[in-house]
């Protein structure tokens, strides 16, 4: 990781100046939308997937029972061998990924014993895993930052402040030892305590001990003034690294097995039938889906992560009828949400709308007295923007959105009633019923409509100049006649493919 | 028959139970090169799971198959499939092309993206099924005859020596129906040995040359004219005679 890291700033500082990076970097909202978007974009192309599985509900599993797994190891580290306890290390990124796959072969096995549907198998297992995840929690590991806020919502705000330093000049690494003219050496009473004796009596017996011993990395060695020429750091936040390498992979994923994991999306037993493993590729997308929530899992914690792999999707899904554009639209449309999410926090609506100033406006109209202070949750706020636009979408989308969707139906039905009253018109006149039938002023009891909507419809054909009235009937003009079979063709036609020769 | 035409199927003892109860029983199927066979049989006789236990799909509890001698694994780019309609999610959003296309991916293996060469393939066989004008359509937009003859193209382009195809006549309009049934004799005339699930007693004899009658066991196997006798209907159907009508099916015992 620190490779990557360091390969990383090596490149940027091909392009900006190592001072710009840091300042760049040290800001928690440049810091909060990288993260917040490269989540988005890993989120959303593994989600178009899921999605497409119908296995929305999946992510949401994998996404608690990672917490089992990030306990587990995160116990195994520091209690059974002793290490460091670090949330973004590649064993915890491991056993959570093992956890995700442990969910979907209980939920699996559980299914496949026939005596439980899919849902209800998924929903029995996920709860258990995180059950155990929360009590090991609270049991084992109360003193690490595995608290429940984070679980719950992730700190992506502090994200710029837990970094790691890279040295790209003066780089001189410290080790003070006791002969080093900056070692504090301090004089310690070795058998005061045994005897039970204060230093100054007699009978105590002094070592000297070095209490700033030890090897520093150049940023620690400047921080405490050992260095005479300052060093040049890059601070590095350890979640940019770990959320790129998660996106790096979902988005290898996706562009090396494109073809594959189209095929055994849409047609499993195809798949099977030409020689794929449809189950391997659902394996492989369960590790990279539990990878990507354990990576986001310091950033958005791990109910919030859910919204990045589904909601992108749904809204891109509404926006295209194919795969690939879906697969552009999913990423964008999260990574746009995540960007404007940082300024919905911080009490701007899409950079345009102050939030304060909305609750103001709202405490004078109704004499509330709400607070104008407007500072929440990041990562809430990035889903509620991601939502936002899949509203949007949901509203708006040219063909399957609600708005395109009402006019569509509004214009079929019309068109039907016009054609209701064509045909009725058509198979009457010039027969001896035409007198009844036709009438312009009974018309509507023929359709058992209301006068009114009869007299609509009959007005708009007359401005057409489909129907004509004569001495108070009703007849088809030249121009209706032609309608009428131009749309009885079309529905026969309708049943009636090209035929083959 | 004669012994020497090769068999490009051969079924041998296949069974396969769903919680250990067998959807088939102890199955013995050869099918020479060449014909066109309907598997028919009542709800439940297990007529598609003969077919999927053949292609793999599902666990066989017991039982060998091969294709012209060989196990399926090493027969796979010898084999078509049509599933039934129902068994894919045609909201995906993808094109009639891309569908057809997806035929050829067993060609391709792991990782080679389909190109120029795959592109007009598939083509060529929605030409063949009278659907070049809906190429580029979003495959939900298509009627059921439609998206049927787009898994009739898929199978198609996989250019293999057997097809087995999984109820393609179900609820098709009549013109689709017929373009089935002369894709169906094209494929018998270059030679290819099609396998169809069918429902429809009445159209059997006129659109295939030979039948195996099943309901959890095989009835009967064979040239349509020796087998598809009434005593075998009966035997394949028990009391259920509502499935037949007795004008046609004693008109074929004649």
């Amino acid at each position: 990781m620190m490779v990557l890291e360091r390969w990383l700033i090596e490149l940027l500082l091909t392009f900006v100046a190592r001072d710009e990076i840091n300042a760049f970097l040290r800001s928690p909202q440049n810091t909060a939308t990288i993260i917040g978007c490269l989540i988005a974009v890993s989120g959303a192309l593994l989600g178009t997937f899921l999605l497409l599985r119908g296995m929305a509900l999946t992510s949401d599993a994998i996404s608690h029972t990672v917490l089992l797994g990030i306990v587990v190891a995160f116990l195994l580290m520091t209690d059974v061998f002793g290490m460091a306890g670090d949330t973004s290390s590649p064993w915890l990124i491991l056993g959570a990924s093992l956890a995700g796959v442990g969910t979907v072969v209980l939920t699996e096995l559980l299914y496949r014993s026939g005596l439980l549907r899919q849902d209800a198998a998924l929903g029995l297992a996920f709860p258990l895993l995180f059950a155990i995840a929360v009590i090991l929690v609270s049991r084992f590991a109360e003193d690490v930052h595995l608290d429940e806020d984070a679980v719950l919502v992730g700190e992506i705000g502090l994200a710029w402040a837990n970094t790691n330093s890279h040295c790209f000049e003066n780089c001189a690494t410290v080790t003070i030892n006791p002969d080093h003219p900056q070692a504090k050496m301090t004089r310690q009473c070795r058998n005061c305590r045994e005897l039970g004796i204060s230093p100054r009596d007699d009978g105590a017996e002094f070592v000297e001990i070095c209490s700033n011993c030890g090897s520093y990395s150049p940023a620690q060695a400047w921080q405490a003034g050992y260095l005479q020429k300052e060093p040049l750091l890059v601070f590095f936040p350890k979640s940019i690294t770990v959320t790129l390498i998660m996106t790096v992979l979902s988005l290898l994923f996706v562009l090396v097995f494109y073809k594959e994991l189209k095929l055994t999306t849409f047609d499993a037993a195809l798949a099977k039938a030409l020689g794929f493993r449809p189950g391997v590729m659902n394996y492989a997308l369960m590790i990279l889906v539990s990878l990507v929530a354990v990576g986001a899992f310091d950033a958005v914690g791990s109910i919030l992560v859910i919204a990045f792999f589904i909601i992108p999707p749904a809204a891109a899904y509404l926006l295209s009828d194919r795969l690939a554009i879906m697969l552009l639209l999913g990423p964008l449309i999260g990574a746009v949400g995540a960007f404007f999410g940082y300024d919905l926090a911080r009490g701007k609506f899409f950079g345009i709308i102050e939030v304060g100033a909305v609750i103001a406006g709202l405490n004078r109209i109704s004499g509330l007295d709400l607070l104008e202070e407007w500072d929440s949750s990041i990562s809430a706020s990035m889903v509620l923007m991601i939502f936002a636009i899949f509203l949007l979408a949901w509203v708006l989308s040219p063909r399957y959105g609600l708005i395109s969707t009402l006019i569509r139906r509004a214009n079929q039905s019309r068109r039907f009633d016009d054609q209701v009253v064509l045909a009725h018109i058509h198979n009457h006149q010039f027969t001896d019923r035409h007198l009844t039938e036709l009438r312009v002023k009974t018309l509507h009891i023929h359709f058992r409509w209301t006068a009114r909507k009869t007299g609509r419809v009959l007005a708009r054909l007359r401005a057409l100049g489909l129907v004509a009235v004569v001495d108070g009937f009703a007849e088809l003009t030249a121009r209706g006649e032609t309608q009428v079979h131009a749309f009885r063709n079309a529905m026969f036609e309708a049943r009636n493919i090209p035929d083959i020769d | 028959m004669n012994d020497r035409a090769p068999l490009a199927l051969s079924v041998e003892d296949l069974t396969v139970a769903y919680h250990s109860k067998p959807a088939i029983w102890d199955i013995d199927l050869g099918v020479p090169e060449g014909v066109l066979m309907a598997i028919v049989g009542p709800n439940g006789a297990g007529k598609s799971t003969l077919i999927k236990a053949v292609l793999n799909l599902i666990p066989r509890a017991a039982g060998t198959v091969s294709f012209y001698g060989s196990p399926y694994e090493q027969a796979r780019s010898l084999v078509g499939y049509v599933p039934q309609r129902g068994s894919v999610d045609w909201d995906f959003p993808t094109s009639v092309l891309d569908v057809v296309t997806m035929g050829l991916y067993g060609k391709l293996g792991w990782l080679r993206r389909p190109r120029r060469k795959e592109r007009d393939l598939a083509l060529f066989a929605l030409e063949q099924v009278g659907l070049l004008d809906l190429v580029d359509r979003q495959i939900s937009q298509l009627s059921g005859g439609q998206q049927q003859r787009t898994f009739l193209a898929r199978a198609l382009v996989q250019d293999a020596q057997i097809y087995f195809m999984d109820e393609p006549f179900a609820a098709v309009d009549a013109i689709t129906e017929r373009a089935i049934v002369k894709i169906l004799h094209q494929l018998k005339e270059r030679g290819k040995t099609v396998l169809v699930v069918h429902h429809d007693l009445q159209t059997v004899e006129d659109y295939f040359d030979w039948v195996t009658l099943l309901n959890v066991e095989v009835v009967a196997s064979g040239p349509a004219a020796e087998v598809f006798t009434p005593e075998n209907l009966q035997k394949t159907y028990g009391g259920r005679v509502s499935y037949l009508h007795d004008g046609q099916v004693l008109a074929a015992g004649d």
